[in-house]
């Protein structure tokens, strides 16, 4: 936290254990120092070289369990072809250092290299399955994952490229800046050192616009793309960044065990790798680290039930996917600090925040001087047109939305409004029409890209990223507006520090405008755990931490009761009053339409069938009759 | 499987020659439309179960599996020391009957544990848990029947006159017969089914919107129970019979056939029970003409090829739908 992240108006919001920063700065050294020192001993406590080799096996699955928890634990990809990926970086070893091609590159070149070929398969296998979701993509990579079995088992003929069944073996020792890696000993300390390396490196991109901008696509992708997430290119940065680590896994495996052969590499490896992630639940490093060594190990003390090793894995998944979903370690109160309760007094009687979140000063202050509705217009549409397969559900619409004005867009179910919302965010490409924003023409592009270039929107049935708190979900909106690649973040780089001090800044400037509702303890709250007006204000603020010019609201106050109406109807003229945005609103409360407009138009069945004041609008024929039915005569 | 399709029946083919190939191609058609019809009943087991639930059965292969062995153990009961001791379409029809009732049962016994705690949860723990279950029931059966393949003893079940005949160029045998004709007949009954019956309606309202037809007085517990024993049934006969047509079965077999009949019923379309059956023998077809022009160890890369062509760019199948995602 920042000399620039205490001052603005999110001062008194910081988080009350500054201080204990701090402290747990220290703890962490403290904890590093400990495990630096365990890795050191334990190598020498095994008692003999079988024991040395399953440490350092372990230490290779650590690595595999927390790649594959890029791919699946964080961006919730099921990636079944992880384990081929595995396989490309130990090939590559067998390729780069043994007599098979009669190439020997050092190993400190092959590690890397093979890693970023292998990342560049990730990147491959990314592209080509971009569109699938769930069901799909895991059998579409598990396809890809046969295929490579196929490969690796006939690809010695005509040319032995892969040696086929009996693989390769035989490879070059391994040496690195002159010392020579032979004993198990020397293997154990490289690959736990490798281990660390990713473990710290997991925890650095989690708690990073990746991390987040993964966790966003996890909860709810269409919410995340709508926030400004490049989702395409974040689904690509999973699986290349799980590839990566899955390649320079290989590599070591395959320099460990001498030889690589396909059997290593099939379907039964693939699932033990699924189940160390799942038992540590899924995103959860310290879990899924635990998991790896768990499941490493507990195998050799059950050696005389070794038949039923895989049956023992395929029940692992069955069982926990009905108990415990989340993994053992997953959301364990233990870990975590126990958080104070603010929200009750002393007695432990729940004290309710009704104390209204905006300024009710600058609310009766006279509006800023300039204000006027004739403009510069901002936002366009020229008979914008969407067909759905033969459904016309919005037709030929043209607007004009001027600068700091706040337009209501009203009509029946069914009318078209949510689906113009969508064609104007980039969710759907219109079938025929221009949107101008700022006069640039945005048609067709994507959500994230329309979101970059200043619009935001909130969601009528609420799409909040459920399982992330409430500063996260706002600072997911910060996304679009900061750069840094996973260099920077990994190896904590100027830039990243700047970014994530003003992503979080941001984020509680913005969430500060809700006052208790969304700031103090409730920051680190779910925001499942948020009451249903909390969670539609939490929309709000996150459409808002994107830096938007433009918001969309899509009924703001659907399901608030009649004090929480009035509250966030003022709230959205101060928006407009005193922060300067302008609004497009769908609403159906008419009271809230009549305070908040500049100007309504009404829609029905896509077409508009009326625009002007709310009053004008409110008296017009055609609208009564769309709200009514036709008078009989 | 792969090896006995392999052996069985590409010795011959090796070369490209056009002649060659047209001399193949009635042949390679009868071929497909048997293996066709195979994949046509796993992939009935896989739409069906995706249909009402929207999810993919990742055990269905494995059912497919067992199913094979129910039959070979049947089968294996009813040979005595000089052939069989009942008639032979006696012999076969309690094979496939049992192998669908165990089969059938096992599905709704997978339904009950696997999937029904898990029906409000995330498509991705159904998905892991259906891995669970496929690899579970794989080791199961290797712990118990072995690595080694059964084997059907198929020769002396069916009269030597009867095995092989030639019509012109092609040959046929009893079995591709049998498999292509009881295969019809239980896709017909299928159809027959959902098409005519209350308890078709029933699975066919519930397949549209699961909550709607519990509304409208349909236990949906049981039709989803239903599918899986029908689905599962209907993968245990096709186990049966590929392990009557190319006389041998072991525990791996699932894994590959599962993924094959899956692809059948994405290439129909998901969801839609005559794409399914559609899918089933297109895919059929083109592998089997596939094996003209590609090596022989390459012909799985073929299905996975199509699998793969088909999710990118026409997920919603041959004959299904687009939906496009409601926001």
């Amino acid at each position: 936290m920042g000399p620039d992240g205490r001052e603005g108006p999110g001062k008194s919001l910081m988080r009350p254990e500054i201080a204990g920063i701090a402290w747990s700065q220290r703890q962490k050294a403290m904890g590093f120092v400990l495990i630096g020192i365990t890795l050191v001993i334990v190598p020498h406590l095994m008692p003999n070289n079988y024991w040395l080799r399953i440490y350092g096996m372990t230490g290779i699955y650590v690595m595999l369990a927390l790649g594959l928890n890029v791919v699946a634990g964080f961006a919730g990809l099921l990636d079944l072809a992880y384990v081929a990926f595995f396989g490309i970086g130990g090939y590559l070893f067998a390729f780069f250092s043994s007599h098979h091609f009669d190439i020997h590159l050092p190993f400190p070149l092959v590690l890397p290299l093979s890693a970023l070929v292998t990342m560049g398969f990730g990147f491959a296998l990314g592209a080509v399955s971009l569109r699938l979701k769930g069901d799909y993509l895991a059998i579409v990579t598990l396809a890809f994952a046969q295929i490579f079995k196929l490969l690796l088992f006939n690809l010695d003929r005509p040319v032995n490229i892969t040696g086929g069944v009996n693989g390769i073996f035989n490879f070059d020792p391994i040496e690195i800046f002159g010392f020579k890696i032979v004993s198990p000993i020397a293997y154990s300390y490289l690959i736990w050192f490798l281990a660390l390396v990713v473990i710290i490196g997991s925890f650095r991109i989690k708690r990073s616009r990746f991390g987040r901008g993964w966790e966003a696509i996890r909860e709810d992708e269409l919410a995340a793309e709508a926030m400004g997430v490049n989702t395409t290119r974040m689904k690509l940065w999973a699986f290349a960044g799980g590839a990566f680590i899955a390649g320079a896994s290989g590599t070591l495996f395959a320099s460990f065990q001498d030889s690589v052969f396909p059997n290593s590499f099939d379907f039964q490896q693939l699932v033990v790798i699924y189940c160390m992630v799942i038992l540590g639940g899924m995103g959860n490093i310290v879990g899924v680290t635990l998991g790896a060594i768990l499941l490493s190990i507990l195998p050799e003390f059950l050696r005389e039930y070794g038949a039923y090793r895989m049956m023992f894995y395929g029940l692992i998944l069955i069982v926990l996917m009905a108990l415990r979903p989340q993994g053992l370690l997953g959301e364990i109160g233990f870990l975590t600090k126990k958080m104070k309760r603010p929200d009750k007094d002393e007695t432990g009687v729940l004290k309710a925040s009704t104390d209204l979140y905006y300024d009710v000063d600058s609310m009766k202050a006279p509006r800023k001087a300039g204000y006027s509705i004739d403009r510069r217009p901002i936002l366009e549409l020229n008979n914008v047109t969407m067909n759905f397969g033969g459904l016309v559900a919005v037709d030929h619409l043209s607007l004009t939305l001027r600068e700091r004005e706040i337009l209501s867009v009203i009509g029946p179910n069914g009318a078209g409004k949510t689906t113009a919302f969508n064609l104007i965010s980039g969710i759907y490409p219109p079938t025929s029409g221009k949107v101008l924003f700022e006069g640039t023409n945005i048609t067709g592009l994507k959500p994230h890209q329309v979101v970059e270039i200043g619009i935001a929107r909130t969601f009528q049935n609420l799409r909040l990223f459920n399982k992330m708190s409430v500063l996260d979900n706002a600072k997911v909106s910060q996304f679009c507006r900061t750069k840094s690649g996973p260099l920077s973040i990994l190896l904590r780089l100027p830039r990243h520090r700047t970014e994530e001090r003003e992503t979080e800044k941001v984020a509680k400037e913005m969430l500060s405008l809700f006052g208790a509702r969304l700031t103090g303890y409730r920051f680190d709250q779910g925001a499942m755990f948020l009451s249903y007006a909390n969670r539609r204000r939490l929309e709000i603020a996150r459409a808002m931490s994107t830096n938007a010019k433009l918001l969309m609201l899509d009924e703001p106050s659907a399901g608030m009761n009649p004090q929480e109406t009035v509250e966030i109807t003022e709230f959205i003229k101060a928006l407009r009053d005193i922060y300067g945005y302008t609004i497009l609103v769908i609403e159906h409360k008419l009271n809230v339409v009549k305070t908040i407009s500049d100007r309504v138009i009404a829609l029905d069945y896509g077409r508009k069938i009326a625009e002007g004041s709310y009053e004008e609008v409110a008296s017009n024929k055609q609208v009564i009759e769309a709200y009514l039915g036709r008078k009989k005569n | 499987m792969i090896h006995g399709i392999r052996t069985f029946l590409y010795p011959a083919c090796s070369g490209n020659d056009m002649d060659f190939y047209l001399q193949q191609l009635p042949q390679q058609l009868v071929n497909g439309l048997t293996l066709g019809g195979v994949y046509a009943l796993i992939a009935i087991g896989y739409t069906m179960v995706y249909g009402i639930l929207s999810m993919l059965n990742f055990a269905h292969g494995e059912i497919y599996m067992i199913g094979g062995f129910v039959g070979w153990w049947v089968l294996h009961l009813l040979i005595g020391e000089s052939g069989p001791v009942l008639h032979v379409s006696l012999v076969i029809s309690l094979m496939l009957i049992i192998a669908m009732g165990m089969t059938g049962l096992l599905g709704i016994a997978v339904e009950r544990f696997a999937y029904r705690p898990l029906r409000k949860a995330p498509r991705m723990n159904l998905l892991l848990s259906a891995l669970g279950v496929s690899i579970f029931l794989q080791n199961l059966v290797l712990h118990h029947q072995g690595a080694k393949a059964r084997f059907f003893l198929v020769s002396s079940l069916i009269p030597e006159s009867l095995r092989l005949f030639q019509v012109g160029e092609v040959v046929f045998s009893f079995m591709r017969i049998l498999v292509i004709v009881v295969a019809f007949l239980l896709m017909t009954g299928l159809t027959f089914m959902i098409k005519r019956t209350k308890v078709g309606k029933a699975m066919r309202a519930t397949a549209q919107d699961i909550e709607a037809a519990s509304f409208m007085g349909i236990d949906v517990d049981r039709m989803i129970v239903f599918v899986f024993l029908i689905g599962s049934a209907l993968g245990g006969a096709a186990g049966t019979l590929v392990g009557l047509l190319f006389t041998q079965v072991d525990y791996y077999v699932g894994f590959q056939a599962g993924l094959k009949g899956f692809t059948a019923a994405v290439l129909g379309g998901i969801g839609n029970i005559y794409g399914a059956m559609f899918g089933g023998i297109l895919l059929g077809l083109l592998e089997s003409i596939a094996t003209t022009f590609f090596p022989a160890t390459y012909k799985d890369v073929v299905a996975f090829v199509v699998l793969i062509l088909v999710l990118i760019f026409r997920p919603w199948g041959l004959m299904g739908e687009k939906v496009p995602e409601k926001v």
